[in-house]
């Protein structure tokens, strides 16, 4: 038994000191609507047609932001926070996040980040 | 530092702690299995067969902890004419700050943990002990401290991050893990309150662990003393830290005798024990096993010290209107102050990136240095780089990620220096929690941004083994100090 733990001790340090990767493939995901139908039947009703926000519904703007913000922003509504137990910073968005994947309207971080900045930043 | 250099390390770590296995056991298995043979073979190939990049330019490294270091030799190694500068501060920037748990835990001394920046910088880096106090991106340069400005071709930005226990009422300073912490320690590491994220801080901690033993052991009557352990409500370093000390405080009171008269609750600010739900289910699990209390979504904001006393901001959802739009209720967010007196309270403090960088040109609303996350490259200045802690990057501030991301900022640099259009690393997100979950046993979780696990061996990564408390006590200082450092591995 001991002899079994020293080896997979031994395996395990050289492994990882030396970078072997031997993960498998990152999954192919597709997704049922394109950023902008999500958009369009999910987010404009409280985010608006333009991105411009409403304060109503205590929706923030979406056309000043950056790719990167709009990337930040999409994982941590997405995830529930960017750590372990690290509260999201949009905990209604997080809520109703989870209710419109259970409809399929989730979507690819990166492609909605993009789609959010070239449709209606304003500050280009 | 070659290969053998870490292994040389390993066996030594091994040594110092007797019973564990002997040194010509441990010997006689590295140099007769064929595993161990076949992947040094392969790691030195692999480093031979890389030719050496012409491209020139003047690289300047802000910031020589672990993240800065690391890059500096990894460029030292890819680059036949190297022109590179670091600016640190701190002569011990390079320290093993993953050791902190263990020091709380009374199972390392700070000594294990303190290492030189000098005795790592890459030859024929020029080492400046300074900081950088204004960025000019615009015109490549950057003041010093000292009054120097410095001009650069290409920057890589690997400052850290600040451990800022002032933003909760009651306590003050903002510090490094390893710099001056005479502010904090005016509040913590005393009187019931400790904190493991500065080294003297952990020191502090398992002396008040065993304070906490003898409180326990002198304590009578029904009610239980109350252990609390805290999570901002900002991103953090090590995200596994908070509850890590959890369990060995835990292991503490156990093997004491007096666990049963203390109650373990844990507040994070966030509604899940990770991210990643198949290590959440485990880590409930655990909890449940060790008896330990939680209450999500409770963010400390104030310590009274004198009366121990803790306030936390409580938030929850309520159910607003129907939305005809939506199909759904709305949710409105509703929070409230609540008072908990401890006994013992372990502070996870808010975190921040330097000032000097998060409120200059090169950072953001946030502070974070605005990286696309996948080349970490600099969303406004291509000549620009940032990794590590300083980075605005989803769930990356360890060491393990810094592990994964110092070659993808080399080999991206090394593309922008020789004018190519098309970045050739990416970084996939990729971290690894150590997660401590007793005196001898440790889950290994690795993960990335797809949320979903991803072990680098074929063993369930939600089981707590041996093995793991094996390499994280043992191996993974070797191999973060001695291959890191040289940017081999």
């Amino acid at each position: 038994m001991k002899k079994i733990t020293l080896a997979l001790f031994a395996a395990t340090a050289l492994l990882l000191l030396t970078g072997c990767d031997n993960k498998p493939k990152a999954e192919i995901i597709t997704y049922k609507y394109t950023p902008a139908e999500v958009y369009k039947a999910t987010c404009a009703h409280c985010h608006g047609d333009k991105g411009e926000g409403m304060a109503e519904k205590k929706s923030p703007a979406l056309n000043k932001k950056t790719v990167q913000e709009f990337e930040m922003d999409l994982f941590d509504v997405k995830n529930g926070g960017l750590g372990q137990s690290t509260a999201s910073e949009h905990d209604v968005m997080e809520h109703n996040m989870k209710k419109l994947a259970e409809k399929g309207y989730t979507y690819d971080t990166k492609a909605m980040a993009k789609y959010l900045f070239d449709t209606f930043n304003i500050t280009k | 530092m070659k290969s053998d250099k870490i292994i040389e390390e390993i066996l030594c770590e091994i040594e110092k702690h007797e019973g564990v296995m002997s040194r010509r056991d441990a010997m006689k298995f590295l140099a007769t299995s064929p595993i161990a043979a076949g992947v040094l073979a392969g790691s030195v190939t692999a480093t031979e067969a890389r030719a050496a990049s012409n491209a020139t330019g003047k690289i300047l490294i802000v910031g020589g902890g672990l993240a800065g270091i690391a890059t500096a030799a990894k460029l030292t190694n890819m680059l036949s004419n190297p022109d590179i500068t670091v600016i640190e501060p701190n002569p011990k920037s390079v320290s093993y700050q993953p050791g902190q748990t263990l020091i709380a835990g009374g199972v390392w001394q700070k000594s294990d943990i303190e290492y030189k920046t000098e005795d790592f910088v890459p030859k024929g880096v020029k080492f400046i002990k300074d900081s950088v106090v204004s960025f000019d991106p615009i015109n490549n340069k950057v003041k010093t401290a000292s009054g120097a400005e410095i001009s650069y071709d290409y920057m890589i930005i690997a400052m850290g991050l600040m451990l800022n226990y002032g933003a909760i009422k009651g306590l003050e300073g903002e510090i490094t893990s390893l710099g001056e912490n005479d502010i904090v320690k005016k509040k913590v590491g005393k009187n019931g309150v400790y904190s493991i994220y500065f080294a003297d801080g952990a020191v502090d901690t398992y002396k008040g662990i065993q304070e906490l033993i003898a409180k326990a052991k002198a304590h009578t009557g029904p009610e239980k003393l109350q252990a609390i352990f805290t999570d901002p409500d900002t991103a953090i370093k090590c995200g596994g830290a908070p509850k890590k000390i959890m369990y060995l405080t835990h292991e503490r009171l156990v093997e004491a005798g007096v666990r049963n008269k203390v109650e373990m609750t844990f507040c994070p600010s966030g509604d899940k024990m990770f991210g990643v739900p198949e290590y959440h289910t485990a880590i409930l699990e655990q909890f449940k096993q060790r008896d330990f209390k939680w209450e999500y979504k409770t963010n400390l904001v104030e310590i009274d010290t004198e009366k121990k006393m803790a306030t936390f901001e409580k938030k929850w959802l309520e159910k607003g209107e129907y939305d005809e739009d939506l199909k759904e209720y709305t949710m409105v967010s509703m929070s409230k102050k609540v008072e908990k007196k401890y006994d013992f309270i372990h502070v996870t403090p808010p975190q921040k990136a330097p000032d000097i960088v998060g409120k200059s040109p090169v950072g953001s609303a946030k502070g974070w240095v605005p990286v696309v996350k996948e080349t970490l490259q600099h969303v406004t200045y291509k000549n620009i780089f940032c990794l590590g802690d300083t980075a605005a990057l989803p769930m990356a501030k360890t060491g393990g990620s810094v592990r994964k991301q110092y070659g993808v900022v080399a080999d991206n640099l090394i593309a922008v220096m020789e004018k190519k259009d098309k970045l050739p690393s990416a970084y996939d997100g990729y971290t690894v929690c150590p997660l401590i979950t007793s005196i001898g046993t440790v889950m290994l979780a690795e993960f990335n941004w797809t949320g979903k696990p991803t072990p680098s061996f074929p063993l369930d990564p939600t089981k707590e083994r041996w093995l793991w408390w094996l390499l994280k006590v043992y191996a993974l200082k070797p191999m973060t100090i001695y291959g890191m450092l040289s940017g081999r591995a």
